[in-house]
């Protein structure tokens, strides 16, 4: 360890330039790293979030989507008056019959159209999903064309801002209200009445029914209830489950995206950082021939000169951390798949993400290190102490 | 020119450094080229829609469905010559992870407006004899191995359709004469789907033939006025607007991509401008030596430039010829949402120059260290 901090170490600062380029090469692409996967975490977490433990989503057998769904209106009674569903104070089944559907209104950023969710709910919303709350204006009035906008579809939309008028579904709508969802993907939505939405939309049922449940252990005698009753040909599935899967497709595509780009990548950086320790190596031929005669053994030289490597992409790495920290917490949008239309959300730049950016710093040093390290130590003491 | 085999000898003179810089500027403009043609690949079908089609879709929203009796009304608007229809099917083959577009046709019109699908008589004329007929495109025939005669069931994805599985025989095969028209797609016979749809005469979207580009706009607003205030409002474009509407469902792709690229180029920079740093630190003496033989410090400048855009150059056609062989649709099964990838000879040339541009930034500063060396100083050093 002696050897390592004041010799490696310190030689590293000797050739500032050379170092600062090596480590300033690694950043680049650890920052590519980070801010790919932050991505992937943002809209995962968001999706995710949109799922709470307590509460089911009940479709049509074999829909993996809302949009793919139908739950005939008939049915609904029959699935909230189940035992397992929880009741509000005024002794209600906390359920709530929705309807989701994609509306065409034009982006902020670029005037093109997008796809906007917009969902009919029950009257229950409001305390099936406990984590919406208004920070602007009220809910909207059931049986009136009233309507609730998330806080990020405010920002990303135009003319959804409070006591707007909005056209859709042969119908104006009034925004009466922006909730926030605990940045949930409810925040990109449009909520109104159910019962006036669907025959805006030209539906004649729902297609999935939300319910709380009085205890998250509630949820398999609920779906065994469910799936036990011969009228009903639906499932029930833990809402959290569910949106993890509709965020599953989108992850995954840029995760593998993000891995690939930052892999090859991270080979030209890597052949820098071997660059520089070759060189690091040649110039202190004397030195380490000096350090071999002093008695340190070989293995202690290739540790020291791989130490040094790793430290010089570690900084590199904190660099690059650094570099992608602004984007945290910024919004962005891309379609969920799942449902076709349009959800916001923001970077997401964990802990742990950073670790596994410094981690992979840690691993690019290491391999470019470690040929030049075992030159290092292979070098014959004798002819190493002539060199000039 | 003269200098070229000075150059190369120079080049030689640390096998290994010139290989791992080389290889380190071929990986950076591989990795250009590769998300250059991934842009490129999503803007091909905007980029190609043709002039003299309109597309008619519900206002609010591409999922709203419309009835068969627009289409007179359509057709019968001065300046429209021909008119087409298609819907959404959404089925499963198989798998909800085998994604591909079908699309429920109105076959003969929209064979007539998509001269892009490309068919022989004998397969078209198959096609559209058989009700239960449909066509696939080379690429998605190439993905799931589908043959002329094969038959295929979807699964219904969408309730309006009922819920019995859809079978259907394969009547041909075609491809695609533009990137309007991808060869990822199915396409069948509306009555078909109409059939079994518990909403009968419904239709997705009307795609219009117009005489005069010029005039899109103006019968595009005519159409619309004829359903305004109806129950089912519509919403006319250019089918160039309808395509890039669809790219903009990714978010922000050119800013994303172009970010990385900046990466990409800015981290290769670090690296080849490093390594030429390093060589001619270690050639102090040497070009102290060649200075005062004569050399000018203009020469010297340009040698070491040169060795850096040359190692730089060979690096950049490494790189491209590495992303044409990779990134093409018969080596490269990208799949899903993502249209085929190839890399153009207009993305080669950018991506050239781009390496040219490394190579001289990358040059510049050592050349100029060492066109400045004072002799007497250099001379003195030891290493």
């Amino acid at each position: 360890m002696g050897l390592i901090a004041s010799y490696n170490l310190r030689s590293m600062t000797v050739r500032k330039g050379t170092a600062a380029m090596t480590a300033g090469g690694i950043a680049m692409v650890v920052a590519v790293f980070v801010m790919t996967l932050a991505i992937a975490q943002g809209f995962r977490a968001t999706l995710v979030a949109s799922g709470s433990p307590q509460n089911a989503i009940v479709l049509r057998k074999g829909a993996t989507a809302e949009t793919l769904s139908a739950v005939p209106r008939t049915d609904v009674p029959l699935v909230e008056t189940l035992p397992q569903v929880a009741r509000g104070a005024d002794r209600k089944p906390l359920a709530s019959p929705e309807l989701l559907v994609a509306i065409a209104l034009p982006r902020i950023s670029d005037s093109q159209p997008a796809n906007v969710p917009a969902r009919g709910v029950g009257p229950q919303a409001f305390d099936v999903r406990d984590t919406l709350k208004i920070v602007e204006g009220r809910r909207f009035a059931p049986g009136t064309r009233e309507i609730n906008v998330g806080r990020l579809a405010v920002g990303r939309f135009k003319g959804l801002t409070l006591g707007s008028d909005v056209t859709f579904g042969n119908a104006t709508w009034h925004v009466v209200g922006i909730f926030t969802a605990e940045d949930a993907s409810f925040e990109s939505e449009v909520w109104g009445d159910v019962d006036l939405m669907m025959p805006a939309f030209q539906r004649t049922g729902y297609q999935s029914i939300t319910v709380k449940l009085a205890a998250p252990s509630m949820f398999d005698s609920f779906k065994a209830a469910v799936e036990a009753d011969p009228r009903l040909y639906l499932a029930p599935e833990r809402e959290q489950v569910y949106y993890a899967d509709q965020s599953k497709a989108m992850t995954t595509v840029i995760r593998v995206f993000g891995t690939f780009v930052t892999l090859i990548l991270s080979v030209g950086a890597m052949f820098g950082a071997m660059n520089t320790m070759y060189a690091a190596v040649a110039y202190r031929t004397r030195e380490i021939g000096t350090l071999r005669a002093l008695g340190f053994s070989q293995l202690r030289i290739v540790t020291a000169f791989l130490v040094e490597s790793i430290a010089l992409a570690l900084v590199g790495g904190v660099i690059g951390c650094i570099l992608a920290l602004p984007v945290h917490g910024l919004s962005t949008g891309t379609t969920n798949f799942a449902s076709f239309s349009e959800v916001a959300f923001k970077f997401r730049i964990t802990p742990a993400l950073l670790a596994g950016g410094l981690l992979f710093a840690g691993l690019m040093g290491a391999a470019g290190g470690l040929l030049p390290a075992i030159r290092a130590a292979r070098i014959p003491v004798a002819r190493a102490l002539r060199e000039i | 020119m003269k200098f070229l085999g000075l150059i190369l000898k120079s080049a030689r003179r640390s096998k290994r450094r010139t290989a791992l810089t080389v290889l380190s500027v071929a990986i950076a403009i591989f990795l250009f080229a590769s998300l250059r043609a991934v842009l490129d690949g999503f803007n091909a079908a905007t980029e190609a829609s043709s002039a003299t089609r309109i597309v008619t879709q519900r206002s609010t929203s591409l999922f709203f469905s419309m009835p068969t009796s627009h289409a007179d009304l359509i057709r019968n608007t001065p300046g429209v010559q021909d008119l087409t229809w298609a819907s959404w099917f959404g089925g499963i083959y198989k798998d909800p992870q085998n994604f591909f577009a079908q699309f429920a046709v109105e076959p003969e019109s929209y064979l007539r407006l998509y001269p892009e699908i490309q068919l022989t008589p004998a397969e078209r004329a198959a096609f559209l004899e058989d009700r239960t007929g449909c066509i696939v495109g080379d690429g998605l025939a190439k993905r799931y191995g589908f043959k002329v005669g094969d038959k295929m069931t979807l699964r219904v994805g969408i309730p309006t359709y009922g819920t019995q599985d859809f079978d259907f025989n394969i009547r041909a095969i075609y491809h695609s004469a533009g990137a309007a028209v991808d060869n990822q797609s199915m396409m069948f016979h509306w009555k078909y789907a109409d059939e079994r749809s518990l909403r009968k005469g419904q239709v997705g979207w009307y795609v219009a033939q117009i005489s005069n580009p010029d005039r899109a706009a103006q019968i595009a607003g005519d159409i619309d006025r004829k359903f305004a205030n109806s129950p089912n409002e519509t919403k006319t474009e250019t089918e160039q607007a309808f395509q890039s509407s669809f790219v903009s469902m990714f978010g922000n792709l050119n800013l994303l991509l172009g970010s990385i690229m900046v990466a990409v180029v800015i981290s290769t920079l670090f690296v080849s401008a490093n390594t030429m740093a390093m060589s001619v630190r270690e050639r102090t003496t040497e070009i102290a030596v060649m200075r005062t033989l004569g050399f000018q410090s203009g020469t010297v400048f340009l040698l070491i430039a040169g060795e850096a855009l040359l190692m730089s150059l060979i690096g950049g056609a490494l790189g491209v010829l590495l992303a044409r062989a990779i990134v093409n649709p018969d080596f490269l099964q990208a799949g899903t949402f993502v249209p085929e990838l190839r890399v153009h000879a207009s993305n080669l040339a950018v991506a050239l120059s781009l390496s040219a541009v490394i190579g001289v930034l990358a040059g510049a500063i050592p050349a100029t260290m060492a066109s400045r060396l004072k002799i007497v100083d250099a001379l003195r050093r030891i290493a």
